[in-house]
């Protein structure tokens, strides 16, 4: 007899996501899976498009990170006529930088307050009600309406530069359509209308002494809890630097010796492979050289962290310095650190914003470069949840004819299928009844990922989680439902 | 008559009206619908925005008005085929926040920010859900039936 216990749907993510877990006949945990079980086809439907209609096509696959697949499609499309990104002018560079500050710090902020903060702050075992952003407004005030703000912040950057909070156009190929004005500047410069960006500097600060100050409250938890060794991936510098716009990719084992060694965006398809399960939508991206089993790795705030050795602005990199110091050294594979993690990440943005709207640069119209035609880009960004590629072909008459995109969230599939077997075999094993809380750490595990299943399966639909226990002849014993 | 009343010195620059609903599902789309037809009449004072279904963040947005009409589709059935109610406070736990209620959004507003604006609800009913743009036959009739009122009424 086989048990079989299904979560359906994972909740406080985005997308659509079920697990199940197998039990044996003593009730012992024999394996577990995260299925993705939506499929869109994005890639399929984009071919015979215009190619500078990718830009705009691409962000319907998020309405959290839209900002993301925008300016990973207009990198790809930059190449496609003939712009690499250092020939790209100084103004649309920043002016896209700034917008891509604004999306990652936007999205940090909503994964930390909206979406984290009620298993931080009410526990394992809260009650399912509680366990949500209205809860935390009720039970803690303040963090609620700095999270509130520092969104907003982020969107009103997004707005200012494309014109809507979500889906709007800012990046074309070899430019961006409109620069930014004193007025637009001057708003997220002065303490006015919204609080402005040094206030985001400092509640950020404020956020990351709280996740420090609740992890040396909760220490044995947040280290120990889905804790296994992984690759980790993301963008640097040509110095090793935190980038998380245009650099080149790197990747290091669990020990932290490089399995990637900074190489060019335009090579990544000589390194990566992605293999298939049958039992989900979602691909598993892995270096060739390592193969599936080995050459996995984690993306995202906490990799990034872990692939940098330093980032450019002050106070996040005396922040970065503590955090590696704690694993001295070595890299970070605690899964929830990712949230520490992520709030360093969101005071970096909040100082590269403060650097670009003093900069008047950004107030340029110096904003087109052209060349000569190329039949082929690729786009390389660090999204919010990590690593995003995009790669078109172009046929002579302009037309997409292949894309492939390596969404962030698909990176870290084998990561999150591993936090969930690690919580189902401590959490599940053996128990004769499953709780609310007990499926509730199996979410709490893959929410560390800040996963974006319809990105990364480009799924439509709904939202609903489902927990399934089978015994071992496959037979289903208990479903557990939240819709 | 509908159960309160919408009148002109409503209608004011300290007036926000919040449109939910999506228009790519039928009668669901009468509220914004309603927004339109206001924004275009040019005798309306007050601000609007439009939302698929309201979030936490509202609370701050309405926190800036003195008033704040919710206009959304419904499908209980009304009398006049629409109607207005007060709208007070009151908050409710959901599994889910992907849909908060305007109620609990003004709680919040006055949890978090120590404001509370007068609020209403404009409610007008609808027939048809399905996958697609522009109202029903009946959904039409009633939208109509609001813009009297409104055009006799508030502007």
């Amino acid at each position: 007899m086989t048990n079989k216990v299904i979560i359906d749907p994972v909740t406080r993510v985005e997308g659509h996501g079920r697990v199940t877990v197998h039990l044996d006949d003593e009730g012992a945990v024999k394996d577990a899976f995260f299925h993705i079980v939506e499929f869109r086809g994005f890639e399929r439907f984009i071919q015979g498009h215009p190619y500078w209609e990718a830009p705009m096509l691409v962000q319907r696959l998020c309405g959290i990170c839209p900002v993301s697949h925008h300016l990973a499609a207009a990198k790809a499309m930059d190449q496609i006529v003939g712009v690499d990104p250092s020939d790209l002018s100084p103004t649309t560079d920043k002016l896209r930088r700034l917008l891509h500050y604004g999306q990652v710090f936007q999205s940090h902020a909503l994964h930390f307050f909206y979406l984290a903060s009620p298993d931080l702050l009410f526990g394992l075992e809260a009650a399912k009600e509680q366990r949500n952003i209205v809860a935390v407004a009720i039970e803690n005030k303040e963090l609620a309406r700095k999270g509130i703000l520092m969104r907003k912040f982020g969107q009103r950057i997004i707005k200012a530069i494309t014109g809507k909070r979500i889906h709007g156009i800012a990046a074309i190929p070899g430019g961006v359509h409109k620069t930014f004005s004193p007025a637009e500047r001057a708003f997220f410069l002065n303490d006015e209308e919204i609080p402005g960006v040094q206030t985001m500097i400092d509640w950020s600060l404020e956020m990351v002494q709280f996740i420090k100050d609740y992890h040396s409250k909760n220490q044995d938890w947040l280290d120990s809890f889905a804790h296994y060794p992984s690759g980790h991936l993301g963008l640097v510098t040509k110095d090793g630097g935190m980038e998380l716009y245009d650099g080149f990719m790197r990747a290091i084992d669990s020990e932290g010796e490089k399995t990637l060694d900074d190489i060019p965006n335009d090579t990544y398809i000589d390194y990566f492979n992605e293999g298939v399960e049958k039992w989900s939508y979602m691909k598993f991206p892995y270096i060739k050289e390592l193969g599936i089993k080995k050459g996995w790795n984690r993306v995202g705030p906490l990799a990034r962290l872990n692939v940098s050795e330093y980032i450019s602005t002050p106070l996040a990199n005396k922040e970065l310095q503590e955090f590696k110091s704690y694993t001295g050294g070595y890299p970070n594979n605690s899964t929830m650190h990712s949230h520490w993690a992520r709030l360093i990440e969101t005071l970096h943005c909040a100082e590269l914003m403060q650097e670009l709207l003093i900069d008047d640069t950004v107030l340029g119209d110096d904003l087109m470069r052209q060349g000569e035609r190329r039949p082929e880009g690729i786009g390389i960004i660090e999204a919010p949840r990590g690593t995003l590629i995009h790669h078109y072909r172009v046929d002579d008459d302009g037309k997409i004819v292949k894309c492939n995109l390596i969404v962030s969230t698909t990176h870290n599939n084998e990561a999150m299928n591993r936090a969930v077997r690690w919580v189902a075999k401590k959490v599940l094993d053996k128990q004769q009844e499953i709780t609310d809380g007990m499926l509730n750490q199996i979410e709490i595990a893959i929410r560390a990922y800040d996963p974006c299943l319809s990105c990364a399966t480009h799924a439509v639909g709904s939202m609903p989680l489902k927990v399934e226990l089978f015994d071992h002849a496959d037979n289903l014993i208990d479903t557990r439902f939240k819709s | 008559m509908p159960t309160t009343s919408l009148t002109h010195d409503l209608n004011h620059n300290h007036t926000l009206l919040v449109g939910i609903g999506n228009n790519g599902r039928g009668d669901d789309g009468l509220g914004w619908s309603l927004i339109d037809k206001l924004e275009k009449s040019g005798l309306y004072r007050g601000d609007t925005i439009f939302r698929y279904q309201l979030q936490v963040e509202d609370a701050e947005v309405i926190s800036h008005y003195k008033t704040v009409i919710f206009v959304d589709a419904c499908r209980t059935l009304l009398e006049d085929g629409f109607d207005v109610q007060i709208c007070k406070p009151a908050l409710s736990f959901a599994f889910s926040t992907h849909e908060i209620p305007p109620e609990s959004i003004l709680h919040l507003c006055q949890d978090l920010y120590r404001k509370s604006p007068q609020a209403l609800l404009l409610l007008i009913e609808g027939k048809d859900w399905s996958l697609n743009m522009g109202l029903s036959k009946e959904g039409s009739a009633n939208f109509d039936k609001a813009w009297n009122y409104l055009n006799t009424e508030f502007l």
